[in-house]
């Protein structure tokens, strides 16, 4: 049965997770506004603290989307309920990429564009949009490669490593953005600068993304059990 | 007729344990009951009719549905509760019956509404406050009100109370009087199999050691009691699945008792008594046994 058959119950799915999670889901957006509001009042220490909440928000939200809606469902047994009803594991795992898509899209396109509008429509550099959106790649892949590990591995240990190292990889890779003048020298002046360079990398992170969510759904319609 | 379900050869492996070629069909219509100790195979053989594992080997249709290609098709008809399944805590059993009738069209409202009533439950408490017995019984309301084909039942009484005991056997009796639904249910309590079940499975060690129907495990099975001395070898008689003796009374657990009250009497033993055994007897025999018919 193609899973376009079974469209009713990948949205019964992804529906059911965003019932469970929404309340927490919207105390992250909140925190985000509250974060965009310390950037936008752009004196240096609420810029400063609002970039650093931003970021504690972020990684707070994908981590609490992939635990809350996969290993909390396996380890409290949950998942054996979800799987006796009519799906398939394609149609699992197409619910959980969705329900995440919701889950934890919803929050990062809102602080996304939250962020973009507050860069372009205060005093806080125009530069500084490129890089805010190569950290938001980062964080893209790393709640990616989260996700994927959680619905291929079942060990909660590896799980949490692979949560932790991916965020904590932010650091050095902010450093490393610092580290490239055609992304670092733009970001104090007014002008939005593409560089080849900041191209390339967010491109890497969008397409690493998606492949690593591809390879997760078909190692994950190889799995021999579900429960 | 359609079968409930077949299994062909199935097997199925883990690192610790190794469920082997099953072969095991049920009739539509009829209450199968599945016996064994723990770590038998039978939530492994429950859950790989009811999609949540695949076989390494075999073949296995449910409600005429190859599995697991019509998977979807056949989880639609069949109700599966098993021990160690979970509802989510921070909801409640409303949610639940919300999200379940959403998934199936032949949810019964009416017939839900009837079930709360009996199992004394709340709709509207999140089941983080429900007790074991409560969450049993709400699990169990979720599969019966969507009216399935076949329901698959993993130790359903398991840790309830007595009272709660009642209710859901009471429950489980009359979706038993409906002739057009079948039912494979796990149980530790041989009672409630004897009572409720058309059909009995014994599994052990990952294999069927012995399946028939009930009437005929418990007219084959006799316990024999005798006075005087038996031959060596009577241990090994067809049949024979153990001897006990103490002082001068031996007492036998056999399967065809006719044959062997010939042989005791011909031997020279006084047969004193010949007794039906129950199911849990029965089952013990035959573990002990080998599985030997």
């Amino acid at each position: 049965m193609s899973p376009l058959a079974n469209l009713p119950m990948i949205r019964l799915l992804v529906a059911k997770d965003w019932d469970l999670f929404q309340r927490q889901l919207a105390a992250y957006v909140g925190a985000g506004i509250l974060a965009l509001a310390l950037i936008g009042s752009a004196k240096p220490w609420t810029f400063y603290l609002g970039s650093l909440l931003l970021l504690v928000v972020l990684v707070a939200a994908a981590c609490f989307a992939i635990s809350t809606s996969l290993l909390t469902e396996r380890k409290e047994r949950t998942l054996g309920f979800v799987m006796s009803l009519p799906v398939t594991p394609l149609d699992f795992y197409l619910a959980k990429i969705a329900g995440n898509l919701v889950t934890f899209g919803v929050p990062f396109v809102v602080l996304v564009g939250g962020t973009a509008g507050v860069i372009l429509s205060t005093p806080v550099p125009d530069g500084l949009l490129v890089w805010s959106l190569l950290v938001f790649g980062h964080v893209l892949l790393a709640h990616a490669v989260s996700l994927s590990v959680a619905m291929a591995v079942e060990s909660e240990g590896w799980n949490t490593f692979a949560m932790i190292a991916s965020m904590v990889l932010v650091n050095p890779f902010i450093m490393m953005l610092g580290q490239i003048p055609a992304i670092a020298g733009p970001m104090r002046g007014e002008a939005i600068v593409w560089s080849a360079e900041a191209i390339a990398i967010l491109s890497t992170q969008v397409l690493l993304s998606a492949a690593v969510i591809g390879f997760t759904g078909w190692v994950h319609c190889r799995k021999r059990a579900f429960y | 007729m359609t079968a409930a379900f077949t299994l062909s050869g199935v097997c199925k492996r883990y690192p610790a344990f190794a469920l082997e070629d099953v072969d095991l069909a049920l009739p539509e219509g009829e209450i199968m009951g599945l016996v064994g100790v723990n770590g038998a195979g039978k939530s492994t053989l429950l859950r790989l009719l009811g999609g949540l594992a695949l076989p390494d080997r075999g073949t296995i249709e449910v409600l005429g549905h190859p599995m697991p290609a019509q998977q979807v098709q056949a989880k639609r008809e069949i109700g599966l509760a098993s021990e160690d399944m979970r509802l989510y805590g921070s909801q409640t059993l409303r949610w639940h019956m919300d999200l379940v009738r959403a998934a199936y069209p032949r949810w019964d409202e009416a017939y839900a509404g009837e079930l709360l009533r009996r199992f004394d439950l709340r709709a509207a408490q999140p089941l983080k406050a429900f007790s074991h017995g409560q969450r049993v019984k709400a699990l169990l309301l979720l599969n019966l009100a969507r009216r399935p084909r076949l329901l698959l039942l993993d130790e359903p009484t398991t840790g309830l109370d007595p009272v709660a005991r009642a209710e859901v056997l009471e429950a489980l009796s009359e979706v038993l009087r409906d002739a057009a639904r079948s039912v494979l249910f796990s149980s530790h309590d041989t009672h409630d199999i004897e009572r409720l079940a058309d059909r009995i499975t014994f599994l052990h060690g990952g294999r069927v050691i012995d399946a028939r129907d009930t009437a005929a495990f418990l007219d084959d099975w006799r316990r024999i009691v005798c006075h005087g001395a038996l031959p060596a070898s009577v241990g090994q008689w067809d049949g024979v699945a153990s001897v006990r003796a103490n002082g001068s009374l031996s007492e036998l657990r056999v399967r065809g008792a006719e044959a062997v009250v010939g042989l005791l009497r011909a031997a020279g033993a006084d047969v004193r008594s010949v007794d039906p055994m129950n199911l849990e007897e029965i089952f013990v025999a035959t573990v002990r046994g080998g599985g030997k018919h």
